[in-house]
């Protein structure tokens, strides 16, 4: 048998060239990705409270699940009750778009966005890639599961995994509902020179809603801006603490 | 000694203390169309989350009574000038607040005087300290 020596030589040079030209496919992509790292309030809102809903419209609700809805307002609306006011966390959308007027902070790693708005310490976990949890690991919750994919500058992030809340303050949803954010920076600093971030936030919830429901809010930074430590139940427990007392007939030690 | 203040709450309301009380916990109950200010001695005041908690013992037209407050978060207070120690039992302070809507006493304090003259919360609503003091100069003269 005759064997025909192969020159690998030139296929090694297109591997190579491929390899290189890949990798710096990868970090120009990397280069354009901007990072959101650092503490976060409502643009142009004060300190004190602030704004905490975006203004956008509503689409039209169903029919029966308006029914419902206006029930659970019914429910609450007397006594103005509120989840937070039990320390429940805001949830998805209302703890991106709203977040008590409180500030928000972004820690960015390639694998992994992480952000904690500072009411109740509520935390969303973004995943990228081979980060994310297998599909039957995503445990359903107010804030759902959060993936993230980049789009050049274009930081884009899927929800789903949502449990159904109808005590959203703007938008109730189903279990059903996913939600597509589109995070990207201004081109220029606002009038104080502060990174501006917009949140472009789409809501899907066909069991609920006859068309989407689409928000934008805007985030500006905080040069060397920190959280402030938010223990919630506080006032929780010493109302308790009080009402053991009482019903011992003694003070509080 | 309770003072009504014709509101300008417009001024509260850019701070957005009407939408920050509002949007963390139930605010219904306060007014934060109106405001007034109490001066009083501090019975009792925690500076907890989510809602700070004060009682005045005031003076005024009823005798000496309490008068049972709610306020901002810790956050909040701590990020508009509030430290620890400010605020003490045994303290004559005074708080402007969003009265109650029932017009019972109390309400939800959006700033305050403590008894060494610093001044903590909605900066827009020192104002109302002025108009007091002037009042109060006024009427002395």
């Amino acid at each position: 048998m005759k064997t025909v020596a192969f020159n690998w030589a030139p296929a090694f040079a297109v591997a190579a060239a491929c390899a290189l030209i890949t990798a710096g496919q990868a970090q120009a992509a990397a280069a354009a990705r901007p990072d959101f790292t650092g503490v976060w309030t409502n643009a142009g809102a004060p300190a004190l409270g602030g704004t905490t809903n975006v203004a956008a419209p509503t689409p039209p609700i169903r029919p029966a699940v308006k029914v419902r809805v206006d029930a659970f307002n019914a429910l609450i609306n007397p006594t103005g009750e509120t989840a937070g006011q039990y320390c429940l966390g805001y949830g998805m959308p209302q703890s991106t778009l709203g977040s008590g007027g409180y500030p928000l902070e972004i820690i960015q790693r390639p694998e992994q966005i992480t952000t904690i708005s500072e009411a109740h310490t509520e935390v969303r976990h973004i995943y990228f890639g081979a980060r994310n949890a297998p599909e039957d690991e995503r445990l359903p919750g107010r804030n759902g599961y959060s993936s993230g994919r980049w789009e050049g500058a274009v930081l884009v992030v899927e929800t789903d995994n949502l449990v159904e809340q109808l005590d959203q303050r703007q938008w109730p949803h189903s279990d059903e509902a996913t939600i597509v954010e589109r995070y990207y920076l201004e081109p220029k600093p606002d009038a104080q020179g502060r990174r501006i971030l917009v949140d472009e936030l789409t809501m899907t919830d066909p069991k609920f809603y006859t068309a989407p429901v689409k928000a934008t809010k805007r985030w500006a930074q905080i040069p060397n801006g920190r959280l402030l430590n938010y223990e919630c139940p506080e006032e929780t427990w010493h109302i308790r603490l009080e009402a053991l007392a009482k019903a011992k007939g003694v003070s509080l030690p | 000694m309770k003072t009504a203040i014709i509101a300008t709450i417009a001024a509260a309301a850019a701070l957005g203390l009407a939408t920050g009380a509002s949007a963390h916990h139930s605010a219904v109950q306060f007014d934060f169309g109106k405001q007034a200010q109490y001066k009083g001695v501090v019975k009792t005041f925690e500076a907890i989350n989510p809602h700070m908690r004060m009682t005045l013992m005031v003076t005024g037209a009823k005798g000496p009574h309490e008068v049972e407050f709610e306020g901002h978060s810790t956050n909040n207070m701590y990020r508009n000038g509030y430290r620890k120690g400010m605020v003490n039992v045994g303290d004559t302070v005074t708080v402007n607040v969003a009265p109650m809507k029932n017009g019972t006493d109390g309400g939800f304090v959006v700033s305050a005087t403590t008894k060494d003259g610093k001044f903590f919360g909605a900066k827009s609503t020192r104002a109302l300290d002025a108009a007091a003091a002037q009042k109060a100069a006024e009427g002395k003269q």
